[in-house]
């Protein structure tokens, strides 16, 4: 952004919304280069915390006269890059907007502001016997606006569904300001589903303002076991047992022996250090029918070659488990300074094909790669460990990664489950999709955001791109 | 398919055999500019408003292949043109179900249920269309084919197109293959029903029921002269003037099954439900519920969709209308479907103005028409509600993907 407009937005910006709530003086913006995904890194010109509807849709009109790019952003857990400001400009930071506005436990929602966390609307819910169904691994730190914005997953929606399915309706700010209402807490809204489309749009059609969420009933029970499997072959073969005999469990998820070493150092829960491959496996619902679903999936996981079946023994065990599983991520730090995630999906049948082959690019790249990913969904998440200091290391993962990426789409799949496109996969939007399917994307960008003044070069490829390698623009940090 | 045709203003019906000649025929009516209506099985085409540019008609009824069912992944690829029957038919060979609840299955297309968003009882426990829908493929008004999702249960990359075109009625694109998320199919299924006094009672009944033990797939009110002489449901008596029916679904595994309508019974009871009955495998009344919007003629068919706290209050305002309107209520997720007897005396303008929407509006929600067969008084504003939604950028999104309007013009809620 040229100097003289910078201090005017700037300018206009804290006589908007107040100096507290603007930044950008360099060592402030440092913190707003980056999301979770490390490679690609660029500073915005200047930070805004909006505290109303009101203040963003000001915000944009702001950034409109001034012609300067805006991004949202929620915690910025995000690992594909979706609120990197690209080019600069203004990034509109939603943390402060953090009320839980509603809960209504007859008719099953709640409607919140976008930076509440995740997990506490699951707090506010304790003891009402209903939850909000979405938990993303990140849930302490995420913002369910964040959520929004890439129609987050977790382990629990092999079951019970992604975040699209969860929301009825939301408030936003468009890109030329206005301020909409689509959906709301009725579940069938007149017209075009445009819940649907905004949901995981990684904020370039809208920013969220107000969010109405589904309540989900909690379930009477939980059978929780850990399948111990000598091989990952065995593993993945049981997975594509229990779905393909018609089990849906509400969370199915495995973790290999890489993986598994960190998480024991970090939290001594006595996993076996020697197994190749757990499976977690989670039934939940009626008592009636629990130990009959848990009894198929001993079973079916011994016939594939299970050494055991533990159970959880009482629910603090199980927290523990679930614990371990979430923070996964944390404890990665004590395997290598630097790692890349991974999203890709394929179909369950496939998971044992993938795997092998993950084996079989790590081992060519001399690139150490651990699992832990939400197995009954397909969704892989191979974690790719480097030090993003070494040069040569991160151009390394970068191909094993892509290489790992065009293998799910080969098996019929798609480069992220969860994660979202963002800058990292945005070269992959041509292999995955034809030039007609990416004309309609820009068409419906274009109803919403015709200036393309809102969260520019994410998600869709920039035109003319023909075969070329699509740029990174800030990936020269890393390189 | 006479029939059907006669009631939009066309003369030719294009039946394309496959994908790229649908989009050859989109083409060459982007060239000409002739509008082009999109049918299905032709059992929702009083759905919208009345078509009333001449154009032609484009059926789906030779998309109708399978492209790949992976089973023991639980997902199946189809042409949009298959009927619902014949996907139901290949499922159950592999123990499988897509549990969207169609009438007319034999007829109706997977494509028009999408198209049209419809959803029946068991949306409460299995959820609604958008839910199951994981890739799809459509042709845009200028001939263009697109797809969004793919053929894995979870995918984030690019836009939802899935979602955008469920319930857009052919409007932004003609529907020629989906993929979709399948459920196992269950041990058992069973209801039970009772009868509720007034509406206030119903409405005690349905917020102990929305907080009940037992995991119901379908919470149905049920009210009106169909229902009184429903013979499934005569064993649980017949409702007193003013009165309603609480018909419950439950499914599961045999254990599960038997153990919810124990449990249910004694809920019920301790809420001083006299004959709580439970109904057999009542597969008879099932399919009654299945098929009541598409039962019988109707002057006058809509839609209510409010929070379910309000669904009682909806009943209560049409039976002010018509005290023998027919409603089927899915009252878990407060949609209701109002059959009436009679066309509003004081026309449906003032029916819906005065009395309806009002109450809707109270209840967070809006009244759309399903059917007026006569057209009459049908405007955007009685079609979709009169309501406050951004119909601005509905219309800025469907030029975009139609510029020239051809695709069921005039019929939507674009302004």
């Amino acid at each position: 952004m040229a100097t003289a407009v910078l201090s005017e937005t700037v300018k206009k910006l804290r006589a908007a919304v107040g100096v507290e709530n603007v930044l950008s003086a360099s060592s402030e913006l440092l913190v707003y280069e980056c999301d979770g995904f490390v490679i690609e890194k660029n500073s915005p010109d200047v930070v805004v915390f909006p505290r109303t509807t009101q203040d963003v849709a000001e915000i944009v009109r702001i950034c409109n006269e001034a012609n300067v790019p805006f991004v949202p952003r929620g915690a910025g857990t995000s690992l594909a890059g979706g609120c990197l400001p690209v080019g600069g400009g203004v990034m509109i930071v939603l943390t402060r907007m953090r009320e839980i506005l509603e809960i209504n436990l007859r008719d099953r929602y709640a409607v919140v502001q976008p930076g509440v966390v995740n997990v506490w609307l699951t707090n506010a819910l304790k003891g009402t016997g209903y939850h909000y169904a979405p938990d993303p691994s990140s849930q302490g730190a995420c913002t369910i606006g964040g959520n929004v914005a890439t129609n987050s997953g977790g382990p629990h929606t092999l079951k019970y569904g992604v975040t699209v399915n969860h929301v009825l309706g939301v408030e936003a700010v468009l890109a030329d300001g206005r301020i909409v209402q689509v959906g709301g807490p009725a579940e069938e809204p007149v017209g075009l589903d445009l819940v649907g489309a905004i949901v995981g749009s990684e904020g370039t059609l809208a920013i969220v303002t107000k969010v109405w969420v589904r309540l989900t009933r909690n379930p009477q029970g939980y059978r929780k076991m850990l399948g111990i499997f000598e091989s990952c072959d065995d593993a993945t073969n049981a997975i594509s047992e229990i779905i393909g005999v018609g089990i849906v469990p509400a969370a199915l998820e495995m973790m290999d022996q890489g993986i598994l070493t960190a998480i024991e150092e970090a939290f001594q829960f006595g996993f076996p250090l020697d197994a190749q491959a757990i499976l977690l496996i989670e039934v939940d619902g009626l008592e009636a029918g629990l130990d009959q679903q848990r009894d198929q999936i001993v079973e079916l996981c011994k016939k594939c070659g299970a050494r055991e079946v533990r159970q959880a023994a009482d629910e603090k065990e199980r927290l523990k488990l679930w614990k371990c599983r979430k923070q996964a991520f944390g404890a990665i730090g004590r395997l290598s300074p630097s790692y890349c995630t991974q999203d890709g999906v394929v179909p369950r049948t496939q998971l044992p094909h993938i795997l092998r082959k993950i084996t079989e690019i790590g081992t060519r790249y001399g690139v150490r790669i651990v699992n832990v990913f939400h197995a009954g969904d397909g969704n892989i998440h191979p974690i790719l460990l480097f030090d993003e200091r070494d040069a040569e290391q991160t151009r390394k993962v970068l191909q094993a990664s892509n290489e790992i990426l065009a293998e799910c789409l080969a098996c019929g799949g798609s480069v992220t489950g969860e994660h979202g496109i963002g800058v990292e996969k945005i070269h992959f939007m041509n292999r995955m999709f034809t030039p007609s399917d990416l004309r309609a994307m820009a068409n419906l960008r274009g109803a919403f955001n015709p200036r393309g003044n809102l969260s520019p070069d994410k998600m869709l490829p920039t035109a003319g791109g023909c075969g070329m390698e699509q740029k990174h623009p800030g990936r020269r940090a890393a390189m | 398919m006479a029939a059907v045709v006669t009631a939009l203003p066309t003369k030719t019906t294009l039946q394309p055999a496959d994908q790229a000649e649908v989009a050859a025929l989109v083409r060459q009516a982007y060239a000409d500019a002739t509008p082009l209506y999109i049918v299905g099985g032709g059992t929702s085409l009083d759905y919208g408003l009345p078509a009333r540019d001449p154009g032609m008609a484009l059926s789906t009824a030779g998309l109708n292949r399978v492209v790949d069912y992976p089973a023991r992944d639980l997902t199946v690829t189809v042409e949009a043109g298959m009927t619902m029957r014949t996907l139901a038919e290949l499922l159950a060979k592999e123990r499988q179900r897509l549990p969207i609840d169609v009438p007319q299955a034999d007829r109706a297309t997977i494509g028009g249920v999408i198209a049209t968003n419809f959803n029946g009882p068991r949306r409460y426990g299995q959820g609604t269309v958008r839910d199951h829908v994981i890739g799809i493929t459509a042709v845009d008004g200028r001939g263009e084919t697109f797809k969004g999702g793919g053929r894995v249960v979870k995918n984030v990359a690019g836009y939802d197109f899935c979602k955008l075109l469920t319930g857009s009625l052919g409007t932004l694109g003609v529907i020629t293959q989906v993929t979709l998320k399948l459920k196992p199919m269950v041990e058992q299924s069973r209801l039970m029903a009772c009868v509720v006094p007034d509406a206030a009672s119903a409405e005690r009944m349905l917020a102990a029921l929305s907080a009940s033990q037992t995991t119901p797939v379908a919470i149905e009110l049920l009210a009106g002269p169909a229902w009184d002489d429903n013979r499934h449901l005569a064993a649980v008596g017949r409702a007193p003037a003013g009165g309603m029916y609480i018909v419950v679904g439950l499914e599961g595994t045999a254990a599960e099954v038997e153990w919810m309508c124990s449990r249910l019974s004694q809920e019920w009871t301790e809420l001083g439900v006299e004959m709580p009955f439970p109904l057999g495998s009542s597969a008879e009344l099932w399919q009654d519920l299945i098929e009541f919007p598409a039962q019988g003629e109707s002057p006058l068919v809509l839609k209510a969709s409010v929070v379910p706290s309000g669904t009682t209050a909806i009943v209560e305002a049409a039976r002010r209308i018509d005290p023998e309107v027919s409603v089927q209520a899915h009252a878990g997720n407060g949609v209701a479907i109002l059959k009436f007897a009679r066309f509003p005396s004081e026309g449906l303008s003032r029916a819906l103005v005065g009395n309806l929407q009002p109450t809707a509006a109270k209840f967070h929600g809006s009244i759309s028409v399903l059917s007026n067969p006569a057209g009459t008084e049908m405007t955007h504003q009685s079609a979709w509600g009169g309501i406050d939604a951004p119909f601005d950028l509905m219309t800025a999104v469907k030029r975009q993907f139609d510029p020239k309007d051809l695709l069921n013009r005039g019929r939507f809620v674009y302004i």
